[in-house]
């Protein structure tokens, strides 16, 4: 086919479009609903992954020496720590440090209690001195604290991951319940463009007999009903695109209610920008290959030119 | 310009509705092909558009040899041969100026090149006037031309006509045979499979008489003739 003929191929494909109207709002509709949900999970999983990774970011793991245990060690444990694979930032913290941080959280203003725990000016959290270790991904975080126990002088690994825990198994539960219904209306999808795209095949059976007689390639032929699929791909994402766009806050923090991980927020979330940043190019490729598909399987069905 | 060597073309079982016909048409002949219905006329064009594949022989058309042409290259073969029907296949929904504008844009042509030569044949079939009307809004003769026009307009070497005036009074399908005529006449080779004895009578060219799949007569300046 010629690059002249992809205008008149185009206008064929919108003019299709517009004789089974019917069937192309038909599926639309249905391509819409499909990158809508798609949207609504991906930004929601979008989200959440944001979440974790500012716990992530938050959340450490507390190691703990044995009583007594000389400084020299220490330094040494730190360094074993740093060396470990997986692992980002190891911050120590010396006990009177710890006494001093303990106090600032929950005697502020109220010094005097403090003294009550301190008995002739001793730390109480003597044995207190810790590492912070960061690691790159809370995946590795068990690893980590499984051969950090085994180093000598430790006494304790503490990790307070809860939260993080949650986040990733509501995550993969999410992701597999989001991947499963959008597959089940990707396949709808599909079956509806290829249905709509036959109509249009079946309504100009004779014009493609004509067109065939006076010596169309097959492509030219091929052509018209490609681009229709592909512009019902476009239309059915760009129209559940513009809504979430417009309708993203509402959206999101009706579902981040719904599924109680509203209260774990920290920080700002990923803006709507941000998050079409991905969601708009995913989204129209999505609508384009769908279009694509449908339109292929049908033109190879029933357009045997 | 075209040669048949010992064509046949069956339809599952029973009789071959082409049976090992030889036939050989010039360049720039005007040929009549004659014979009752199911005496294989039909399936004759069919065979020359490759719409149809024979059982046996070989169809040379144009130096194509149609039995080994690719798929790919169909369509291009395609663009030699003209075609007409006694049902005209017109697109009802477009006009008359896009009916036969659609026959160059099928092949791609540049939109100049058809902006020049639709008027240019609207002229030669007399319709120039009408080019804005739709095919239901014009009586069978003019639905014809349009045809024709369609049909001519990206220049064919061969025109092949399936009962052309089947569905036309005697006044248009004598000016539609004219036309064919005119249109050989300017080199194009014609091939015209028709029932209408007055026409073939009056034209004075070759007849080509079919009666069961085989080529029964044939001759130079003949009349109509059924065995």
């Amino acid at each position: 086919m010629k690059i002249r003929s992809l205008g008149y191929c185009v206008r064929q494909g919108f003019k299709n479009i517009w004789r089974n109207r019917m069937f192309s709002v038909a599926s639309i509709t249905t391509m819409t609903a499909c990158i809508l949900l798609f949207g609504m999970f991906f930004s929601v999983l979008m989200n959440v992954n944001f979440m974790i990774r500012t716990l992530e970011e938050e959340v450490g793991v507390t190691v703990l020496f044995d009583e007594g245990l000389e400084q020299e060690k220490i330094d040494e444990i730190g360094e074993k720590i740093r060396a470990m694979e997986h692992v980002t930032d190891v911050t120590y913290t010396s006990a009177e440090e710890a006494w001093e941080n303990f106090q600032q959280e929950y005697f502020e203003g109220n010094e005097e209690y403090a003294k009550s725990f301190s008995e002739n000016g001793e730390n109480p959290l003597a044995n207190s001195a810790s590492y912070t270790v960061r690691v790159d991904e809370i995946e590795n975080q068990n690893s980590i604290v499984t051969r950090i126990k085994r180093l000598e002088g430790v006494r304790q690994v503490n990790q307070s991951a809860g939260a993080t825990k949650t986040l990733i198994s509501f995550n993969s539960l999410f992701t597999y319940v989001a991947v499963a219904i959008i597959a089940l209306l990707l396949v709808v999808s599909i079956f509806l463009i290829a249905n709509t795209v036959n109509v249009g095949i079946s309504v100009r059976r004779h014009e493609i007999a004509i067109m065939k007689l006076i010596g169309a390639t097959d492509s030219f032929v091929r052509a018209p009903f490609i681009v229709e699929g592909l512009l019902l791909g476009l239309i059915g994402s760009l129209i559940p695109l513009g809504i979430l766009f417009v309708a993203y806050d509402r959206i999101l923090g009706w579902l981040l209610n719904r599924f109680g991980v509203l209260n774990t927020i920290s920080g700002s979330l990923p803006s709507v920008l941000e998050v079409f940043h991905v969601l708009a190019p995913v989204g129209v490729a999505l609508g384009l290959g769908i279009g694509l598909i449908g339109s292929i399987i049908t033109v190879r069905r029933h357009l045997r030119v | 310009m075209i040669d048949l060597d010992r064509v046949s073309k069956s339809y599952e079982k029973g009789q071959p509705a082409v049976d090992e016909i030889s036939l050989h048409v010039d360049k720039g002949e005007f040929v009549f092909v004659v014979g009752e219905s199911g005496s294989g006329k039909s399936t004759l064009i069919r065979l020359l558009l490759k719409e149809l594949e024979p059982t046996k022989g070989i169809i040379t058309v144009n130096g194509h040899v149609l039995n080994t042409m690719k798929h790919k290259a169909v369509s291009k073969y395609r663009r030699e041969v003209g075609v007409v029907f006694q049902d005209f296949r017109l697109l009802n929904d477009r006009n008359v100026y896009e009916n036969v504008a659609f026959a160059q844009h099928v092949i791609e042509e540049p939109g100049r090149i058809v902006k020049r030569r639709v008027p240019e044949v609207l002229r030669m079939v007399g319709l120039a006037e009408k080019y804005k009307s739709k095919p239901m809004q014009l009586s069978g003769g003019e639905q014809q031309r349009v045809a024709v026009a369609r049909a001519i307009v990206n220049r064919p070497k061969i025109l092949l006509a399936d009962e052309p005036t089947g569905n036309l009074d005697p006044r248009n399908s004598y000016d539609i045979m004219k036309l064919l005529d005119e249109i050989n006449q300017q080199g194009t080779t014609v091939l015209v499979v028709t029932h209408n004895k007055d026409l073939v009578d009056q034209f004075h060219k070759r007849v080509i008489t079919m009666r069961r799949g085989i080529i029964s007569r044939d001759v130079e300046e003949g009349f109509y003739h059924e065995d």
